[in-house]
C-alpha cells in the first residue's frame, strides 16, 4: 500500500486528476467542436428544407433569429421560430413565409402534448390548413377564421394558432421597419 | 410576476421532477416508506436545489460561457453540488444539532440525486434568468417534496393492504407511482 | 478466468442493476420510449462504466481515502462529457432525443456504486468483467422496457428508421399511455411482479 499520510497528498492528487480531466476534455472538445457546429447547421438546414424543399443554402440573422432560405442566391422568403404554451408544455414551431408574406407552411419542431389528442398538431391534416394564409386569416374556425381545431384538443390547437399569428405580425413589423429587405 | 408563478407551478406540478422527468427516483422509492423521513428528505433536497441553482447559474454565465468552455459544465456542476452538500452538512452540524438529526443525515445522499443536477441543467437549457432559475429550483423542490409526502402517505397505508403476493413491496409502489402520475396529468394545461 | 466469468454473469441476472438492485432508474425509465434510445443509452453507459472501472481499478492503491469520492466523480464526469460531446458531433439526432439524460449519467447510482463497491477493491480484469456484466444487465432491462413501450405505445417497432414490425390495427389506435411517463412505471412494476412470480427474484 502506498497510501500517503502526508496532509497535502490528497489535495495534490485531486488537483492532478482535475488537470488530467481538463486536458482530456479540451482535446475532445477540439475534435468535436467543428463536427457539432456542422451537425447543428445541417439540422437547421434539414428543418428548413421541409418547408422550402428547393432550398440550396440559407443565411441566419443571429440577432432576430430570422432564416432566409436561398436558391441560386435568390431569397425564397423567410423562416423563423415561434413558441407556444400548449397543454403539456412549450411547443416550438417553425414558420415559413413566402416573399409576399403569406404562409408557406408551419412545422412543429418539438411538443409535449398528450399523445392521441394534442399531439395531433404535428399531423399534416392540421398543419396543411395554414398554407397560403395571411396572418389575419390564421384564426380558429369557431372564431370566424380558416383553421379547424383538432377534436378534443382545442387548447393545443388555439395555442399553435395564436402563437403563429402573433409571431408573424411581430416579425412583419420588424421586417417593414428595416425597409422591406429581402 | 405571473411569469415566475408560471415557472413555479410548471416545475412543481405540470413537469414534476419525479413523475414526468423521472429525476430523483432513488430517494422517491428509497425514502418514501415513512412520512416523517419523506418530509425531511424533501426539505433537504429543496434546500440543496435552491443553493445549487443560486451558485451554478453565475458559475455558468460569468465563468464558463464568457471563456467558451461550456463543455466543462457537467464536471464543474457536479463538483459544485458535491462541495455545497458538504458545506451545508457541516454548517448544520455545527449550528443546530436537532436540525442535523432531522435533515442532515439525508444530505450525503443528495449529491447523487439526479434531480439536483437535473434542475441546474434545466436552468441553463431553458435560458432562465437568475431569478427564474431560483424560482424553478423552488418549484422543482416543492414538487419533489409534495410527491414524496403523498407517496409515503400512500405507502404507509399500503403496508396494511393485501396486494397479490408477487406485487408486494416495490412492484406495487411502481403501480402506485403510475396512478399518482395519471392524477398529476390533470394539472396539464394549467400554465 | 473463472472469476472473470463469475463477475460478468452476476450483473446480468442475479444482481441486475435495474430489476434486482433498482439502481439508476432515472435514465432507464426516462428514455425507454424507443429502441433507438435504448441502444444509444446502453452504448453511452457501457463506455462510461467500462472506462471508469478500468481507471479506478488501476488507481485503487494510490487514491487517498479522504478524496476518494471527489476523484471518482471527476473521472466519471469527464468520461460522461466525452460521450456527450461525441454524440453531439457524430450522432446529433440521438443526442437530441436522449437530451440531458446523457450528462445525467454522472449521477447514475450504478456507476458511482460500482466504482466504490467493486473497482476500488478489485483488479483490472475483474473490474472489466463487472462493467461488462452490469452494462449487459442494464442494456437488457432498458431494451425490454423500450420494446414493450414502443410496441404498445405506437403499435410498431422500428430501429434507426428501419421498420421491424407493425401490429395491424394497433398502429392506428395505439395505447398511447405507454409513451407517457406513467407507462414506464406501469411496465417496470408489472415486470418486477412477473419476475417474482416466475421466481427469478425474491419477494419481500
Amino acid at each position: 500500500m502506498t497510501k500517503k499520510t502526508n496532509d497535502f497528498f490528497p489535495v495534490i492528487f485531486l488537483t492532478l486528476i482535475v488537470v488530467v480531466s481538463v486536458v482530456a476534455l479540451t482535446l475532445t472538445n477540439g475534435i468535436t467542436k467543428d463536427k457539432i457546429a456542422i451537425a447543428k447547421k445541417e439540422a437547421i438546414s434539414e428543418m428548413l428544407a421541409t418547408l422550402f424543399p428547393e432550398m440550396e443554402d440559407f443565411t441566419l440573422d443571429e440577432e432576430s433569429g430570422l432564416y432566409t432560405p436561398l436558391t441560386g442566391g435568390e431569397s425564397l422568403g423567410h423562416a423563423f421560430m415561434a413558441t407556444a404554451t400548449g397543454y403539456g408544455g412549450t411547443i416550438d414551431i417553425l414558420i415559413g413565409l413566402e416573399p409576399d408574406a403569406t404562409l408557406r407552411g408551419i412545422k412543429i419542431i418539438s411538443q409535449q402534448e398528450t399523445p392521441g389528442l394534442g399531439a395531433k398538431i404535428t399531423e399534416p391534416f392540421f398543419l396543411d390548413q395554414f398554407q397560403g394564409l395571411s396572418a389575419e386569416q390564421v384564426v380558429l374556425a369557431h372564431n370566424g377564421g380558416k383553421i379547424d381545431a383538432i377534436t378534443g384538443a382545442t387548447t393545443s390547437s388555439s395555442a399553435v394558432v395564436n402563437a403563429v399569428k402573433e409571431a408573424i405580425l411581430k416579425k412583419l413589423e420588424t421586417l417593414n421597419k428595416e425597409g422591406g429587405r429581402g | 410576476m405571473s411569469n415566475l408563478l408560471a415557472i413555479f407551478l410548471g416545475m412543481a406540478l405540470v413537469n414534476n421532477m419525479v413523475l414526468v422527468k423521472f429525476l430523483g427516483l432513488c430517494p422517491f422509492f428509497g425514502v418514501s416508506k415513512k412520512l416523517s423521513s419523506a418530509f425531511s428528505m424533501g426539505i433537504a433536497v429543496l434546500l440543496v436545489m435552491l443553493v445549487a441553482s443560486g451558485v451554478t447559474w453565475p458559475v455558468y454565465h460569468l465563468l464558463l460561457a464568457p471563456y467558451g468552455v461550456e463543455f466543462m459544465r457537467t464536471v464543474i456542476f457536479i463538483l459544485v453540488i458535491a462541495s455545497l452538500v458538504q458545506i451545508i452538512e457541516m454548517a448544520i452540524k455545527r449550528t443546530n444539532l436537532t436540525l442535523y438529526n432531522a435533515f442532515g443525515i439525508y444530505l450525503p445522499l443528495i449529491t447523487t440525486n439526479c434531480a439536483v443536477l437535473g434542475i441546474t441543467f434545466i436552468n441553463i437549457d431553458q435560458t432562465y434568468s437568475f431569478l427564474e432559475s431560483l424560482t424553478a429550483a423552488l418549484g422543482a423542490g416543492a414538487g419533489f417534496t409534495l410527491v414524496l409526502i403523498i407517496m409515503s402517505g400512500i405507502r404507509e397505508r399500503l403496508g396494511l393492504a393485501d396486494p397479490p403476493k408477487a406485487f408486494k413491496g416495490t412492484p406495487i409502489a411502481f403501480i402506485t407511482a403510475m396512478l399518482l402520475g395519471l392524477s398529476f396529468l390533470a394539472f396539464n394545461g394549467m400554465v | 478466468m473463472h472469476s472473470f466469468g463469475k463477475n460478468f454473469v452476476k450483473g446480468i441476472i442475479r444482481s441486475n442493476p435495474t430489476f434486482i438492485l433498482l439502481l439508476g432508474l432515472c435514465p432507464t425509465l426516462a428514455v425507454s420510449t424507443s429502441l433507438d434510445n435504448a441502444v444509444g443509452m446502453t452504448a453511452a453507459f457501457l463506455f462510461v462504466l467500462l472506462v471508469s472501472n478500468i481507471i479506478i481499478s488501476l488507481l485503487r492503491n494510490y487514491v487517498p481515502d479522504r478524496v476518494r469520492i471527489p476523484v471518482f466523480i471527476v473521472i466519471i464526469a469527464s468520461l460522461v462529457t466525452i460521450v456527450d460531446l461525441m454524440l453531439q458531433g457524430f450522432v446529433p439526432a440521438l443526442s437530441k432525443s436522449l437530451g440531458m439524460y446523457i450528462p445525467l449519467i454522472v449521477v447514475n447510482c450504478i456507476i458511482l456504486g460500482r466504482a466504490e463497491a467493486f473497482a476500488s477493491k478489485n483488479g483490472v480484469s475483474d473490474s472489466i468483467a463487472d462493467a461488462l456484466g452490469m452494462s449487459v444487465g442494464f442494456g437488457l432491462a432498458i431494451f425490454v422496457i423500450s420494446f414493450i413501450r414502443q410496441l404498445l405505445g405506437t403499435g410498431e417497432l422500428d430501429l434507426f428508421g428501419r421498420s421491424l414490425f407493425t401490429i395491424p390495427g394497433l398502429s392506428d389506435n395505439p395505447v398511447s399511455i405507454f409513451m407517457l411517463p406513467m407507462g414506464a412505471f406501469f411496465v417496470i412494476g408489472t415486470l418486477l411482479a412477473l419476475f417474482r412470480w416466475m421466481g427469478v427474484s425474491k419477494g419481500e
